[in-house]
C-alpha cells in the first residue's frame, strides 16, 4: 500500500463485537417506536455513522400495476461495521441497495431519504450522486461471470474505476489496479492486469470485483449476495478476502445475502426483509439464538448447521411462497405462511416495535410467543419420520 | 487467429466455387438463348446461330460447360500469370472489359450510400435505445418500419420528380415564399421538438426556436438570393467547426478535463487558418493534393493531441483528429458549392441529375468535376439510404437495448462513470459486436442492391449490366456479374467472422 | 435480408408460469395465453392486422377471384374508352368540406391508357402479390424450418452437408438468384413463381432454426424423449418444435414482407409476373414513366404494396414482442 490518501490503520475492532452492554437503556412501551431512533440506539458509542436509510420505499409501475418492491425501509451503517440484510428472494434486497447506489431505472418512483454523512442523496443532482457513486458508497455484484465487461481488460476496468473520480495518467491507474488486485488474494497481479474476464475463473472475477469495489477507498461497501454464484469452497474464500479488504480500506459493508449462514459469521448486527419490508432488525446473535419474527425463525430452519440441534425431528423450509408486491395480503404479510398467525395477524399489519431485548426490533405481534420457547424453530419442525 | 482465418478462406473459397457451379446452371436455363436467332428472319439465320453455338459452347451440356468457363475464370486468381478469361456476351465483348467499366461506375454509387446508411443508422439507433419509450424513439421505430416496407424504384421515382424534376424548376428563380417559409418553420420546429424532447416548456421553446431559426434563415437566404450561389462562408464555417470540436470533445472525453478540448479547438482553430493560407492551392487541386491534405491532417491532429493533451493524451489525439477531419470536410463542401454558379450555367441550371453517373463530355476545374459528381450521386444515394438506414437503426436499437440490460453496464455505472463514458466505452462497445455482421452482409449485399437502383437512375453499372444480360438470356455477363457480387459476399462475411473474433475477446483466442 | 433481431425462445409453451421466479405474481398464466396477450396489447400490431385484414378482404370481394365474383362491376382485362383523361372518380371529401361527395364514381381509381378499369387492375395486382408472397412464405419457412431442424437434431455429417449447402446458397444474392429464376419461371404463372423463389429465400431460417435446436437438443426433455426411445421425427415435431414456434412464426411474417417488396422488385426489372398477368410492382414498373402526366397510375398500387409491406412488418415486431418481451425492456 504505497498510494497516497489511502489510509491504512491497525483494523479497529467491529463494533457491534463490543457494542451490547454499553447501551442506554430503553424503555420498552412495547408499541410503535419510531424505527430510526430506534436504530440509532442499536449504534456502538463513538462510532460514526457513514449510511442511513429512512423509511425508503421504491414502487415500479408496471403493465400489472404498480409493484411495490420496497415498502419503508429503514437502517443505518456505522464506520467499519458489517450489516447483513437477509430475506427470500424478491424481497426487496437487490432494489433497496440499488436505490443507495442511484441505480434504479428511471421508471422507479423513489421515497424516504438515504443520507450519506448526513446528506440525503435524494436531493443531490446526477452528478453528485455519481461523485460518490464507485468512490465513497461501492457496490459487489451477485453474478461475477456477467458483472464484468468481456471486452476489456480486467486492468483496463479497474484503472477505468480510478479514472471516473480522478484525472490521472493510466500508467498510475493501472499501477493502482496491480496493487488491488494483489491485495484481493490474485497472485501475480501484473500479469493478470491484461487478461480479459473470460480468463478469470469465478472467484477470480469475484475478487476483481471486490479490487474494483474497495480501489477508491469507499466508506461503504454494499455487497449483493457476492457469493451466491460461487461454489461453495470459494464462497467461503471470497467472504475471508472481503473482511480482510474491508480492514484495509476501513469500509462499512452492507452484505446482502438470503443465506443465514453467510451473515453468521460476518455481520455485526442483521436486517431481516420480508416482502419489501424489514421485518426484524437485532444483533447477529440475537438473530440466531433470540429470534422475535417467526419468519426469521423459519430462515432459521434452512440453515443445515443448527439442524443438528433438533435431533429426532426434521426442519423444513417455510411453505409457500411470498406475496405478490402489487396485490398485498391485508394484515401481516407473512400471516398466509406463518404458523403462528392469529385473527389480529390477518388483520392489522404489525409495524416495527421493540422486543425484549434493547436494539432488538421485530414486526410481529406475537414476538413474546418466541420468547417463550427455548429453541423458536421449533415451530417449524415436523415430527421426523425416521428414528 | 493465423490458423482460424486461413481456414476460413479455404472454406470461403470453396463455398464460393459451389456457388457459382449452382448459379451457372441455373443461368443457363434461364431461358434460351437462342431465341432472338430462332425468331429472326435474317437470311443467314442458321449461320448466326450456329455462330453463337460456337461462341457460348451450347453443344456442350450445361454442367460440362461450366468447367469450360471455370477454367477460363480460374485465370483470374493469379491476375498476371494467367489470362482471366470470363468469355463473351453475346455481341461478342470479352465479359472482363465490360466488368472493368462497370465495376468502378457500381462502387461510386454504393460506397458513400453504404457507409452513410450506416452512420447515420447506428446514430439514430443507439439515439433510440437510450430514449425508449420517447416520441423520438416511436417517430424513428414508425418511420424505419415505413422506410424498409418501401420499394426502392417507387421512391426513386418520386425523388426523380420532386428532388429533382420539380427542384430544378424551383432552382430557376429560387425564391421562398413567406407561406412556404412558414411551414417548413413548423415542421423544423416539429422534428426539433421531438428530437429534443424534455417537459412542456422546453419543448415548447425548441418548437419556437427551431421555428424562428428556420422560417429566419430560410427567408434570409431567399432575400439574400443566396439559392443562386450557395456557399457556407467563412463565418458558418468558423462556427460549426467549433461546434465540432465541442461535439467530438465531449464524446471522446467530456469537460471535467478542459485539455482535450483545447486540443480538438486548436485543430478546428488550424483548418480554418488553412483555409486561407491554402486558398490558391485549392483553387483547382488534383484528387492526390485533397488526399495528401488530408493525410496532413490527421498527422497534425495527432500532433496537436499529443502536445497539448496532457493526462488525457488518447482522448485527446481522436477529438483533435475528428475535428480537423470535420473542418476539413466543411471546407471541401464550401469550396464545391463555391463551384455551383458557373455549373449550373454548364448544365442550363438543370443541377440535380435524374440519369447516368456524370454528364457526358463534361468538363471543368475539380471543384465543377466534383459537383458534377455529386449532383449525379445524390437522388440514388438518398433512395439507397433511406432504405437501408431503416434496418441499420432497428438492429442498432435492438443491439443496444440489450446490452444495456447487461450486468457489466450496470457495473460500469457503480463504479461512478460518466453517463458518456457508460454509453460510448461500455455499451456501444459490445452492440456494435453484432452490427459488424451486419455491416458486412451488408457490404456483401450491396451489389446485388445496385441491380434496382441502377435500372432505375440509368447508371451503367454492374447491376445494369446484370438485369441487361439476364433479360438478354446472355448467360457470360451474368456469371461475370454474380463472380464479382458474390466474391465480395463471401469475402465480407469472412471479414465479418474476423472482425468478430477482432472485437470478441473471447472468441479471439480460441 | 437479414431479420433486424434475432428472437430467442421463450420458456416452454404449455408450463403454467406460477410465481415467476421473482415472486412478483402468482397469477398462474400458460405461455401462449401471455403471447396472445402481448399481441392484441401491441397497437401498431393490431393496426397492422387490421389494414392487412381489411385490404385482403377489398381485393378478393371486389373483384372476386376463381370463378367467384365480386361486387365490383368491372373486370381488369377489358379495355374501354378513356374517359375524362382517365382520372380517378373516387371522392372521399364530402359536400360540406367542399368535396363533391363521398362516392367511388365510375372509375374510381382512373383508367390506364387502354381504359382498363384501374381500380380492377390494383385489384388484381393485390392479389397476386399477395398470393406470391404467401406462398413464398410458406415454402421458405417449410425448407428452413426443416434443413434447420434435421441440420441441428442429428449433427454429425448431415447437419455438414446440409449446413454447407445453406453457406453456398446464402452467397448467392436473393434478389439474384431471385430474378434468375424469375426469368425462367415468371410466365409460368404466379404460384409457381412463388413456388420457385420460395425454393431459394429458405436459407436465414436454417441457419436460425439450426441454432435453437442445437440448444435445444442439449435440454433434459429432449435427452429424456431420447433415452425412452422415442423416434426422431416425433421429437422433433412434438418436443422440439413447439419450443421454437416464436422464432418460426415471426421469421415466417418477416418473410412474408420481403417477399412482397421483391416480388415488386423482380416485376419492375421485368423478372417477376409477365403479361397477361399483373402485379403491384408490374403495375408500377409499367406506369412509372406516367407520373408527370397520370401520376394515380403510380400513386395506386404504391401506396398498396406499402400498406402492405407496413402491415406485415408491424404484425411480425408485434409477434416478436409477444414472443420475446425481454429483448424490448431495458431496466436500469
Ligand atoms: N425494474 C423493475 N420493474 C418492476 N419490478 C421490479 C423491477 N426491479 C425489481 N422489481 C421487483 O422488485 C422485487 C424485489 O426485487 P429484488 O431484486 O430487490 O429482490 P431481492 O431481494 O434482491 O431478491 P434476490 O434474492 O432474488 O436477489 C421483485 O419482485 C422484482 O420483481
Ligand atoms: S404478525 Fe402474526 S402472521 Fe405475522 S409473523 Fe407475527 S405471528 Fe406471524
Ligand atoms: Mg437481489
Amino acid at each position: 500500500m504505497t498510494t497516497p490518501g489511502m489510509p491504512i490503520g491497525a483494523p479497529l475492532p467491529g463494533p457491534g463485537a463490543s457494542g451490547g452492554p454499553d447501551q442506554p437503556a430503553v424503555t420498552e412501551s412495547a408499541a410503535e417506536v419510531h424505527v430510526a431512533t430506534k436504530l440509532e440506539e442499536t449504534a456502538g458509542p463513538g462510532e460514526k455513522e457513514v449510511l442511513r436509510v429512512e423509511d425508503l420505499t421504491v414502487s415500479f409501475p408496471t403493465d400489472d400495476g404498480l409493484v411495490r418492491a420496497v415498502r419503508g425501509v429503514s437502517y443505518a451503517v456505522h464506520e467499519r461495521e458489517v450489516l447483513g440484510i437477509v430475506g427470500e428472494s424478491g424481497s426487496g434486497k437487490s432494489v433497496s441497495s440499488m436505490a443507495v447506489m442511484g441505480l434504479l431505472p428511471k421508471s422507479a418512483r423513489i421515497a424516504g431519504k438515504i443520507l450519506y454523512r448526513g446528506d440525503d442523496l435524494l436531493t443531490k443532482s446526477a452528478k453528485q450522486q455519481r461523485a460518490l457513486r464507485g468512490r465513497k458508497i461501492a457496490m459487489i455484484f451477485q453474478d461475477p461471470m456477467t458483472a464484468l465487461n468481456p471486452v476489456y481488460s480486467i486492468g483496463d476496468q479497474l484503472a477505468e474505476a480510478v479514472l471516473s473520480h480522478e484525472i490521472m495518467p493510466r500508467k498510475q491507474a493501472m499501477a493502482r489496479a496491480e496493487e488491488m488486485l494483489g491485495i484481493v488474494g490474485i497472485p501475480q497481479p501484473k500479469k493478470r492486469l491484461d487478461n480479459y474476464p473470460h480468463e478469470f475463473s469465478g472467484g477470480m472475477r469475484q475478487r476483481a470485483m471486490i479490487a474494483m469495489a474497495v480501489i477508491n477507498n469507499p466508506d461503504v461497501i454494499i455487497a449483493d449476495e457476492p457469493t451466491t454464484a460461487l461454489d461453495v469452497t470459494v464462497q467461503a474464500q471470497i467472504l475471508e478476502t472481503l473482511v480482510q479488504v474491508k480492514d484495509e480500506v476501513n469500509a462499512a459493508i452492507v452484505l446482502i445475502t438470503h443465506d443465514l449462514g453467510v451473515v453468521a459469521g460476518m455481520a455485526h448486527r442483521v436486517l431481516v426483509m420480508y416482502a419489501g419490508k424489514p421485518v426484524e432488525i437485532a444483533e447477529t446473535d440475537r438473530i440466531f439464538y433470540q429470534p422475535r419474527m417467526p419468519y426469521t425463525a423459519g430462515l432459521l430452519g434452512s440453515i443445515p448447521a443448527l439442524e443438528s440441534g433438533g435431533a429426532g425431528s426434521r426442519l423444513r423450509p417455510i411453505v409457500g411462497t411470498p406475496p405478490s408486491l402489487i396485490n398485498l395480503p391485508k394484515g401481516c404479510p407473512f400471516s398466509p405462511r406463518c404458523p403462528l398467525a392469529t385473527d389480529v395477524c390477518h388483520e392489522s399489519e404489525p409495524a416495527l416495535a421493540a422486543t425484549d431485548e434493547l436494539g432488538h426490533v421485530a414486526a410481529c405481534h406475537h414476538w413474546d410467543k418466541l420468547a417463550d420457547v427455548d429453541d423458536p424453530t421449533v415451530y417449524f419442525r415436523t415430527e421426523s419420520e425416521a428414528v | 487467429m493465423l490458423v482460424f482465418i486461413v481456414r476460413r478462406v479455404i472454406v470461403s473459397f470453396f463455398i464460393l466455387l459451389a456457388a457459382t457451379f449452382v448459379m451457372y446452371l441455373l443461368t443457363a436455363n434461364a431461358g434460351n438463348p437462342l431465341g432472338d436467332l430462332q425468331e429472326s428472319r435474317a437470311p443467314n439465320r442458321e449461320a448466326l446461330i450456329e455462330a453463337r453455338i460456337r461462341l457460348l459452347n451450347l453443344d456442350t451440356p450445361a454442367p460440362l460447360r461450366y468447367f469450360i468457363w471455370l477454367k477460363g475464370a480460374a485465370g483470374c486468381l493469379v491476375p498476371f500469370a494467367m489470362e482471366c478469361d470470363l468469355g463473351q456476351n453475346l455481341q461478342g465483348q470479352d465479359v472482363t472489359a465490360l466488368l472493368g467499366v462497370a465495376l468502378p461506375q457500381t462502387l461510386q454509387l454504393v460506397i458513400a450510400a453504404t457507409v452513410l446508411a450506416m452512420v447515420l443508422g447506428i446514430t439514430v439507433g443507439i439515439v433510440t435505445a437510450l430514449r425508449q419509450y420517447s416520441s423520438l424513439d416511436y417517430t424513428v421505430t414508425f418511420s424505419a418500419f415505413l422506410f424498409f416496407s418501401l420499394p426502392i424504384f417507387w421512391v426513386a421515382v418520386l425523388l426523380k420528380e420532386y428532388g429533382a424534376i420539380r427542384f430544378n424548376d424551383w432552382l430557376a428563380d429560387p425564391s421562398v415564399p413567406i407561406g412556404v417559409a412558414v411551414v417548413l418553420g413548423v415542421i423544423s420546429g416539429l422534428f426539433w421538438m421531438i428530437v429534443i424532447s424534455g417537459d412542456r416548456t422546453r419543448r415548447l421553446t425548441t418548437f419556437a426556436a427551431a421555428f424562428v431559426a428556420s422560417a429566419g434563415a430560410l427567408w434570409l437566404l431567399s432575400e439574400t438570393r443566396w439559392f443562386e450561389d450557395p456557399g457556407l462562408g467563412i463565418i458558418v464555417i468558423a462556427v460549426t467547426a467549433v461546434g465540432i470540436a465541442f461535439l467530438t470533445t465531449a464524446l471522446v472525453a467530456g469537460f471535467t478535463y478542459r485539455n482535450v478540448l483545447y486540443a480538438a479547438l486548436a485543430s478546428a482553430g488550424i483548418g480554418i487558418v488553412c483555409h486561407f493560407a491554402l486558398a490558391s492551392v485549392l483553387d483547382d487541386p488534383s484528387g492526390l493534393t485533397i488526399v495528401g491534405l488530408a493525410l496532413v491532417t490527421v498527422a497534425v491532429g495527432l500532433g496537436l493531441g499529443y502536445g497539448l493533451g496532457g493526462l488525457q493524451r488518447r482522448q485527446a489525439m481522436q477529438a483533435a483528429v475528428l475535428t480537423g477531419l470535420g473542418t476539413g470536410a466543411l471546407l471541401f463542401l464550401d469550396r464545391l458549392l463555391g463551384a455551383w454558379d458557373t455549373y449550373s450555367d454548364q448544365v442550363g441550371g438543370r443541377v440535380i441529375a435524374t440519369i447516368g453517373a456524370r454528364t457526358p463530355n463534361f468538363d471543368g476545374t475539380f471543384w465543377e468535376q466534383g459537383l458534377d459528381r455529386a449532383t449525379h450521386l445524390i437522388l440514388p444515394t438518398i433512395a439507397i439510404v433511406l432504405i437501408s438506414f431503416a434496418t441499420y437503426t432497428r438492429y442498432t436499437r435492438s443491439s443496444m437495448l440489450e446490452v444495456l440490460n447487461q450486468d457489466y453496464v450496470r457495473t460500469a455505472r457503480s463504479k461512478g462513470l460518466a453517463e458518456r463514458g457508460v454509453i460510448v466505452k461500455h455499451a456501444f462497445r459490445n452492440a456494435m459486436i453484432p452490427i459488424t455482421t451486419l455491416m458486412a452482409f451488408d457490404f456483401a449485399g450491396v451489389l446485388s442492391g445496385a441491380v434496382i437502383t441502377e435500372n432505375v437512375f440509368g447508371w451503367t453499372g454492374l447491376g445494369r449490366l446484370f438485369a441487361d444480360s439476364l433479360r438478354a438470356v446472355d448467360p457470360n455477363p451474368v456469371m461475370g456479374f454474380f463472380l464479382i457480387a458474390g466474391t465480395a459476399a463471401v469475402l465480407f462475411n469472412m471479414l465479418a467472422d474476423i472482425a468478430y473474433a477482432f472485437l470478441d475477446p473471447r472468441i479471439r483466442l480460441s | 435480408m437479414s431479420n433486424p433481431s434475432t428472437p430467442d425462445p421463450g420458456p416452454a409453451p404449455g408450463a403454467a408460469v406460477a410465481a415467476d421466479a421473482q415472486g412478483m405474481t402468482v397469477v398462474a398464466r400458460t405461455q401462449a395465453q401471455m403471447v396472445r396477450r402481448r399481441f392484441f396489447r401491441h397497437r401498431a400490431a393490431m393496426g397492422g392486422l387490421v389494414v392487412l385484414a381489411l385490404i385482403v378482404l377489398l381485393a378478393f370481394s371486389s373483384i372476386g377471384f376463381a370463378s367467384v365474383p365480386g361486387w365490383w362491376d368491372k373486370d381488369y382485362w377489358s379495355i374501354a374508352t378513356v374517359e375524362n383523361g382517365g382520372r380517378p372518380t373516387l371522392s372521399v371529401l364530402p359536400t360540406w368540406l367542399g368535396g363533391s361527395g363521398m362516392h367511388l364514381g365510375e372509375h374510381p381509381f382512373g383508367q390506364d391508357n387502354v381504359g382498363k378499369d384501374y381500380f380492377a387492375l390494383t385489384m388484381r395486382g393485390v392479389q397476386q402479390s399477395l398470393t406470391i408472397a404467401f406462398v413464398v412464405g410458406l415454402v421458405g419457412t417449410f425448407i428452413g424450418t426443416l434443413v434447420g431442424a434435421t441440420a441441428g437434431y442429428f449433427r454429425g455429417r448431415t447437419e455438414a452437408v446440409l449446413m454447407r449447402f445453406t453457406d453456398v446458397m446464402i452467397t448467392i444474392p436473393l434478389l439474384v438468384i431471385a430474378a434468375v429464376l424469375g426469368r425462367r419461371y415468371g410466365s409460368s404463372g404466379i404460384v409457381v413463381l412463388g413456388l420457385v423463389i420460395g425454393l431459394v429465400t429458405w436459407t436465414g431460417l436454417a441457419r436460425l432454426v439450426r441454432g435453437e435446436f442445437l440448444s435445444l437438443r442439449e435440454k433434459e426433455f429432449v435427452e429424456a424423449a431420447r433415452a425412452a426411445g422415442t423416434s426422431a421425427r416425433r421429437i422433433i415435431v412434438k418436443h422440439m418444435l413447439p419450443n421454437i414456434v416464436g422464432v418460426i412464426i415471426v421469421a415466417a411474417t418477416l418473410a412474408i414482407a420481403t417477399a412482397i417488396l421483391l416480388e415488386a422488385a423482380l416485376s419492375f426489372l421485368g423478372f417477376g409476373v409477365q403479361d397477361p398477368d399483373t402485379s403491384l410492382g408490374k403495375l408500377i414498373s409499367n406506369y412509372q414513366t406516367a407520373f408527370s402526366t397520370r401520376p394515380w397510375l403510380f400513386w395506386f398500387p404504391g401506396v398498396f404494396i406499402i400498406a402492405i409491406a407496413l402491415s406485415v412488418n408491424f404484425i411480425g415486431d408485434g409477434l416478436r414482442d409477444a414472443f420475446d418481451p425481454r429483448q424490448n425492456r431495458v431496466r436500469d
